[in-house]
This record gives structure tokens, C-alpha cells and sequence, in this order.
């Protein structure tokens, strides 16, 4: 059972958050690794309405996840992802080029995916009415629709992105469900086939059951 | 040449850009790298960001984008993956302990994943959005995301020379993501100033740029 309060190993998430970012939290992440691997970890949980004045000391952007992993503390999901993976060939594979295409495709997912998908929360989520957005919006969509058809492409006939399962596609998948509610998923079958892959995986059916059961309605703001 | 005399690595690199991405592509993160640890290197050209790339470049990097990095038999493209494989074989760049090594890959994941996307998103809009009645909306949206990140960077960095006590591929990234933020991002925080100047006056990135601006030429059309 990962969630185990005796772990030394301990990842910092939010004990509320608003109904759009629930199941969409990036601790989500270093969660779904260990869920993969079996490995045990302690939930540290942080106020997101207050956030406690020494967390920026662990996180410049007051964000979460952290992970301390008895005494060695990383910030940023990828940092994290790769810290974990590192400890298990089912995340990171041994083998030089196998390793190197893992890298690889977990820098795609955090620098050459999710950055476009960023200008889409602003144009859909926190701009969604105004004149702008509708004008922005279809130059951007098609940008995001060129670079999503490539990596449909790229993953041709395979599985995984790099064939097997590693932490490549715990990046990359956590990305893709950012833009499946605008559409740009089911619009690239192989793409779409291989996000529900990820997402059938019961470690990540874990791991966001982890994510959902820490938030608490006593945590969120008082209301108006 | 004595046999048994490792291949030098090579990178890819364009020949040509428009006028608003000359200085700022990321086979420069890499070449500074290389250039910190004395390792020399060839370049191989390809010709411009919005060119057709042929499909076995493609096959090698599936966004069609600059740098991919050969060494041997071994295959990397992303440049945060290929620094981090750099960097793995000289501590110049990576702390060999894990503590440290966990810090300087989270500042560089951080540089990747939560500040260089809200710095290239206001560039691309300056670019997409030229003439449009969209521009300045999208400008003044996008802006506080920018300026949020810098101030809490600016607090991060404090009065030190370089995210941590040592210079790392950390500062690599986070330096060249900087430099290209507009100066009136970066007027209001001294420190992170100094920071980007401290970082580019290094020989090693002096040496890069010349490589990089060698090698290529403004003159790409924008796509129609």
C-alpha cells in the first residue's frame, strides 16, 4: 500500500483545491510512479488557500509537489519523476539508449508538450470570455493540433513511447489529459489509444484515487 | 589518428531562422555545456525552424526541432535530457551527491517546465499576433503569469551567484531561458539581472554563442 504515514519518503500535496484542478494536481504524478513500483510514501499535506510561509523555501513557485526523500528534497514533478525513477528499472530501463529515449521523451512531455497546453488554460480557463480568447483561439488550436499529430505519429504502432511502460509516460500522459476536455485528443486515434492505455494502468487508478481521497472539504475557503 | 579515438559528439543546429529567434535556439544550451567541460564537439545543419524535416530526422527527433545529439551509437534529442546526459559524466555541470544532484535538476526542470514557458509564450504571441486584434488582450493576460514567476525567482536566488552554491546545468538553462525575457521583465529585479549578466560573460557561453551565430544566418521567412 503506497500511502503509508511511516514512510520516509514523503510527497507534499494540497488537502483542497477547486473542482476543475481535482484529479489534476501534480502530485498526481510522483504518486503514479510509486504506485508502479510498489514503493511506500507518506502524504505531507498543505493548505493551498494559506500556504504555509516555508514552503517557498522548498518551492520558489509555492507549488506542490516536494518530495523529501530522507533529507533529499526535490521540487518540480519531472525533477521528482526522475529522482524515483531512478530507483527502478520498470520506470527507467538500465540500458543506455533505452534510458536515453526515456529521458527524451519525459523532456518532450514537460518542455515541447505541456508549455503549449499552459496559453490553452489561459485561453479556455481563465480567459474563457474574453473577446481575445475567441480571437486567439484558433491560430493556437492549430499549433497545438501540428505538434500533437507529430507525436501521434511518433508513436506509430507502439505501446509506449519508448514501446515499454517507463516514467516517460507518466509525463506524458499526465500532459495529454490536459487537453482532452478541448477535444485535441480524440481527434489523433493513436494518441487517444494510448492515453487510455496509460490510464487504465490500475497504478494510475491509484494513484489518482491517493489524489482525491487527501482533499477535504473543511480545507477549502470559507464560504462568501 | 590513433585508433580506438571516441567519436566526438555532434549536434544538429539550423542553418537558418527568422529574425525573432536568431540567439535564441537551444542547440546554445548545449554547446555551452560542452564548452564548460572542454569537450569539443561537431555540428551537423539542418535547414530552418518551419522547413519540412525529412522523415529520418523526424525519426530521430519527432517534433522536428534542433538539437538532436549523437555520441557513438547512443541517440538523445530534448535538450534537457541531453544536458542531463552531459552532465551525468562531469560534476562541473551535476553534483555527484544525491542531494546535490536533486537540486540542480530541479532548477533545471524548473527553468524548462515553470519559467521558460510563460517567457516563450510572450514572445510567440509578439510574433503570431502581430497586427491582430487579439495581441494586446493575450499580452495582458499572459504578462502576470511572466512576472509572478521572475519575482519568486528573484526571492529564490536571493544575493548568491547561482541557484545553489555551485554553477550546474541548473543555471545553464535557467540563464539562457532568462536572456531571452524582455528587459522590462527583468528591470525590476536587480539580482536576477546580475544573475544573466554573471552567466553570459562566462567564457564558456561567450565561446557558444560565437559557434552558434557561426553557424547560423537570419533569413528564414516566417510561415505564410
Amino acid at each position: 500500500m503506497p500511502v503509508n504515514p511511516d514512510s520516509k519518503l514523503e510527497v507534499t500535496a494540497f488537502d483542497w483545491v477547486p473542482d476543475f484542478a481535482r484529479g489534476f494536481v501534480r502530485d498526481l504524478r510522483p504518486r503514479w510512479a510509486c504506485e508502479e513500483i510498489g514503493l511506500d510514501y507518506a502524504e505531507h499535506l498543505i493548505s493551498a488557500v494559506n500556504r504555509p510561509a516555508d514552503h517557498f523555501l522548498f518551492q520558489p513557485w509555492g507549488q506542490v509537489p516536494v518530495l523529501n526523500d530522507g533529507g533529499i528534497r526535490l521540487f518540480e514533478s519531472g525533477a521528482i519523476l526522475l529522482h524515483l525513477a531512478e530507483k527502478d528499472a520498470r520506470l527507467m530501463p538500465r540500458d543506455p539508449q533505452a534510458r536515453a529515449n526515456t529521458l527524451a521523451w519525459l523532456f518532450a512531455a514537460y518542455n515541447s508538450v505541456e508549455p503549449m497546453l499552459f496559453e490553452l488554460g489561459n485561453v479556455d480557463i481563465f480567459s474563457t470570455d474574453e473577446e481575445w480568447a475567441k480571437l486567439r483561439r484558433p491560430s493556437l488550436i492549430e499549433f497545438i493540433q501540428g505538434r500533437l499529430g507529430r507525436l501521434n505519429d511518433a508513436i506509430g504502432e507502439k505501446d509506449y513511447l519508448t514501446g515499454e511502460f517507463t516514467v516517460a509516460d507518466i509525463a506524458m500522459a499526465t500532459v495529454l489529459r490536459e487537453a482532452v476536455e478541448a477535444g485535441l485528443i480524440a481527434e489523433q486515434p493513436r494518441l487517444q489509444a494510448y492515453l487510455d492505455r496509460c490510464l487504465a494502468r490500475p497504478a494510475f487508478q491509484r494513484a489518482l484515487a491517493a489524489q482525491l481521497a487527501a482533499f477535504s472539504e473543511d480545507a477549502g475557503p470559507p464560504a462568501a | 589518428m590513433a585508433t580506438g579515438a571516441r567519436a566526438l559528439p555532434e549536434i544538429t543546429a539550423y542553418r537558418s531562422v527568422p529574425e525573432f529567434a536568431f540567439g535564441r535556439i537551444k542547440d546554445i544550451r548545449i554547446r555551452w555545456a560542452l564548452d564548460e567541460i572542454g569537450q569539443p564537439y561537431t555540428t551537423r545543419l539542418i535547414g530552418g525552424i518551419f522547413e519540412d524535416k525529412a522523415p529520418a530526422y523526424l525519426a530521430d527527433q519527432p517534433f522536428g526541432q534542433v538539437p538532436v545529439y549523437k555520441q557513438g551509437d547512443l541517440i538523445l534529442f530534448e535538450s534537457g535530457s541531453i544536458l542531463i546526459h552531459i552532465a551525468e559524466a562531469d560534476e562541473r555541470l551535476l553534483p555527484r551527491d544525491a542531494k546535490g544532484r536533486g537540486r540542480a535538476i530541479s532548477w533545471m526542470v524548473a527553468a524548462l517546465n515553470s519559467v521558460e514557458p510563460m517567457i516563450q509564450t510572450l514572445v510567440v504571441l509578439t510574433v503570431k499576433g502581430q497586427g491582430t486584434d487579439w495581441l494586446a488582450g493575450a499580452m495582458e493576460a499572459a504578462k502576470p503569469f511572466a512576472e509572478q514567476r521572475l519575482a519568486r525567482l528573484s526571492q529564490a536566488l536571493g544575493e548568491r551567484d547561482w541557484l545553489e552554491e555551485r554553477f550546474s546545468i541548473g543555471d545553464i538553462v535557467m540563464i539562457d531561458v532568462l536572456r531571452n525575457a524582455s528587459p522590462q521583465l527583468l528591470t525590476p529585479h536587480p539580482n536576477l539581472d546580475a544573475y544573466v549578466a554573471r552567466g553570459t560573460a562566462r567564457p564558456a557561453f561567450q565561446s557558444a554563442m560565437a559557434a552558434h551565430l557561426a553557424d547560423c544566418a537570419v533569413g528564414e521567412p516566417l510561415p505564410a
